[in-house]
């Protein structure tokens, strides 16, 4: 059994932390905060040409046909950029869902676009994970839940409302709209958008906390005091070692995780919950010993450690905070709704149930 | 149209270098390469070539395992197919030693059109372009900003020095070494990456290309006798005070120098 990622998966992570490092440095995500839209439809149609959005598109509709496990590395570099583009939703939930769906016109009328660029599609949690959508003011398609049914929805058709977000790269709204039977386009399983929400906001948080770690070493390396540098004292090298030991366990987490829900397992609910909380709590940690090494410096607007110690936050709070999955996980194990092994564990004696 | 793209991987700008225990070169153990920063000009420039209209994009590098990943960028971002000249006999090659290796994968690959880097990052001699022009008998021009590329011919703009300018035709075939910032380079796609690994790569050893003995640490012409970081500057002021008597220090010894 192979458990590492592939050369190839890891010349598409490389590729694409190459792509965001010359063209969506930090400068870059600050200028969008000054934008109206806090979006940029040029920089989205970059994007697309090295094949971003289109990563889980079938090759049928023009897209790169892969799966989770590809998509997560990319997902990952994602955060680390702090990127301020809509990948979660239109990329890792949207497009799967649109498949998930079956809806041939539905599809044919959307994925290609979004492969090339030229779509951006929100979609709703669900009111048990939050009342907001993210990113609907340059949404071309809303995919919205109802009732048990998603519904397609024009943008033109509903009425937003902005609502206040900590992270200025967050763009939240509560959207009015009727569900109709001419918006109902099928069935899903809420819980695996749910999933797929989850599992890139862990992948994502990865970054963020590698980013956060990293700024903080270069901080703590160059910043002197009793004439030696700060990283070379106990209290904080310690500290930034805890933040890489949390940050590395979520990793193996969250690669279960998007192992689960490409193979759509039956534990994958349970591995994305453990894989959110845990990349949350990691990259939360990390923001917060960031804050600690910077010291007063960390505070300031012009320093940049605040882009990502606010994405850290944001994450954390979408496709279910850490006390949603947390409550999930213990459901899980409380009710036996899972069996053991979708723990990892097996009792002694106890017969294996079948594998997915 | 064939248009042969000479890359080399260096190490990446941002890795940190220590010296070999002989001080003739770095310790190349756990760096991290990338394609010489000129050297992606040149594939840049093949590229645009190649969305012109119909060209075939020949890549080749020289050295270890590690430049197949140099190799499969290059293919990612659209070059046909590429040649891997791996051989330990290769290893230390001067200038000289580097340019008969490429000469002879050009003998072998008859391109229309060469495309190098105008030097390499770690090197910088700057030396085999022209070289790799002469051995194969073709008219070359290095420090080029801007090439116009015909079916049979290619006008550039060059660098010179106190800025002026140069304008150059060649007949093809010919070598065109391309100065830092010529254009645009683009990114590789996911699609390409893919698509990559289906691409051949000619694996190549000195012996193959006709070069046995020739090449290589034993036929060096220039020898580096060893590289070092240079002591720090002596003569440096530590400025004192508080900051109002620092700046007014600063000031002080700015209007001395006649800056201000």
């Amino acid at each position: 059994m192979e458990f590492l990622f592939s050369e190839d998966q890891r010349m598409l992570q490389k590729t694409v932390r190459d792509f965001l490092e010359g063209e969506c440095p930090v400068e870059a995500v600050r200028a969008r905060w000054e934008t109206e839209s806090g979006r940029s439809l040029e920089f989205w149609k970059k994007l697309a040409e090295i094949g971003v959005p289109g990563l889980l598109v079938p090759e049928a509709h023009g897209g790169l046909g892969m799966d989770e496990l590809d998509l997560v590395l990319v997902l990952e570099e994602c955060g680390r950029a702090a990127l301020p583009e809509p990948v979660i939703a239109t990329a890792a939930v949207a497009v799967p869902l649109l498949c998930e769906l079956g809806d041939t016109e539905l599809q044919e009328a959307w994925l290609p676009r979004i492969a090339a660029g030229d779509a951006i599609v929100a979609v709703g949690a669900g009111s048990s994970i939050s009342p907001f959508v993210a990113d609907a003011h340059v949404a071309d398609l809303l995919l919205l839940p109802d009732g048990g049914a998603i519904h397609a929805v024009d943008p033109a058709a509903v009425s937003l409302t902005a609502q206040p977000a900590n992270d200025p790269s967050q763009k939240l709204f509560t959207v009015d709209w009727t569900p109709g039977p001419g918006t109902r386009v099928g069935t899903a399983d809420d819980a695996a958008s749910i999933d797929r929400g989850a599992l890139a906001c862990a992948a994502q948080q990865l970054g963020v906390g590698d980013r956060l770690i990293e700024m903080s070493v270069a901080y703590a390396t160059q910043r002197k005091q009793f004439g030696v540098p700060i990283g070379s004292f106990q209290a904080v090298k310690h500290q930034l070692a805890n933040c890489a030991v949390k940050v590395e366990y979520a990793r193996s987490l969250v690669y279960r995780a998007a192992h689960s829900v490409a193979r759509a397992t039956r534990c994958r609910s349970v591995d994305v919950s453990m894989a959110k909380a845990q990349a949350s709590q990691a990259a939360v940690f990390a923001a917060k010993t960031a804050l600690q090494v910077h010291g007063a410096i960390g505070y300031t607007w012009e320093q940049d450690l605040h882009v990502w110690m606010r994405r850290a936050w944001s994450l954390e709070r979408a496709w279910g905070s850490s006390t949603w999955h947390r409550r999930r996980i213990a459901d899980a194990v409380i009710d036996g709704a899972l069996p053991a092994e979708s723990f990892g564990y097996s009792a002694p004696g106890a017969p294996r149930a079948a594998p997915a | 149209m064939k248009v042969l793209v000479c890359l080399k991987q260096v190490p990446h700008s941002d890795a940190r270098l220590d010296i070999r225990d002989d001080g003739a070169w770095i310790k190349d153990d756990g760096v991290k390469f990338e394609i010489n920063s000129y050297d992606t000009y040149a594939l840049e420039q093949a590229l645009r070539v190649k969305d012109a209209g119909e060209a075939e994009v020949v890549v080749v590098s020289i050295g270890p395992d590690r430049v197949t990943q140099a190799l499969r960028t290059a293919l990612g971002m659209g070059a046909d197919r590429a040649v891997h000249v791996n051989d330990p006999e290769a290893e230390g090659s001067d200038p000289l030693g580097v340019a008969k290796i490429l000469a002879a994968v050009a003998a072998e690959e008859s391109p229309d059109l060469i495309l190098t880097g105008f030097m390499s990052e770690d090197g910088n001699f700057a030396a085999v372009p022209p070289m790799v022009a002469r051995l194969q008998g073709i008219p070359s021009a290095t420090a080029v900003v801007q090439c116009e590329i015909s079916d049979s011919s290619v006008r550039v703009e060059r660098e010179l020095e106190g800025g002026a300018m140069e304008v150059v035709d060649l007949e093809m075939p010919c070598l065109i070494a391309l100065q830092t910032g010529a254009n645009q380079v683009r990114y590789a796609s996911l699609k390409g990456i893919m698509q990559a690994k289906k691409k051949p790569v000619d694996a190549k050893t000195v012996a193959d290309l006709g070069l046995a003995g020739q090449v290589g640490a034993s036929a060096v012409k220039v020898v580096i006798e060893k590289i070092y970081r240079p002591d720090k500057g002596e003569g440096a002021e530590m400025l004192e005070g508080s900051t109002g008597e620092v700046v007014s220090q600063l000031v002080g010894k700015i209007k001395e120098l006649g800056l201000l």
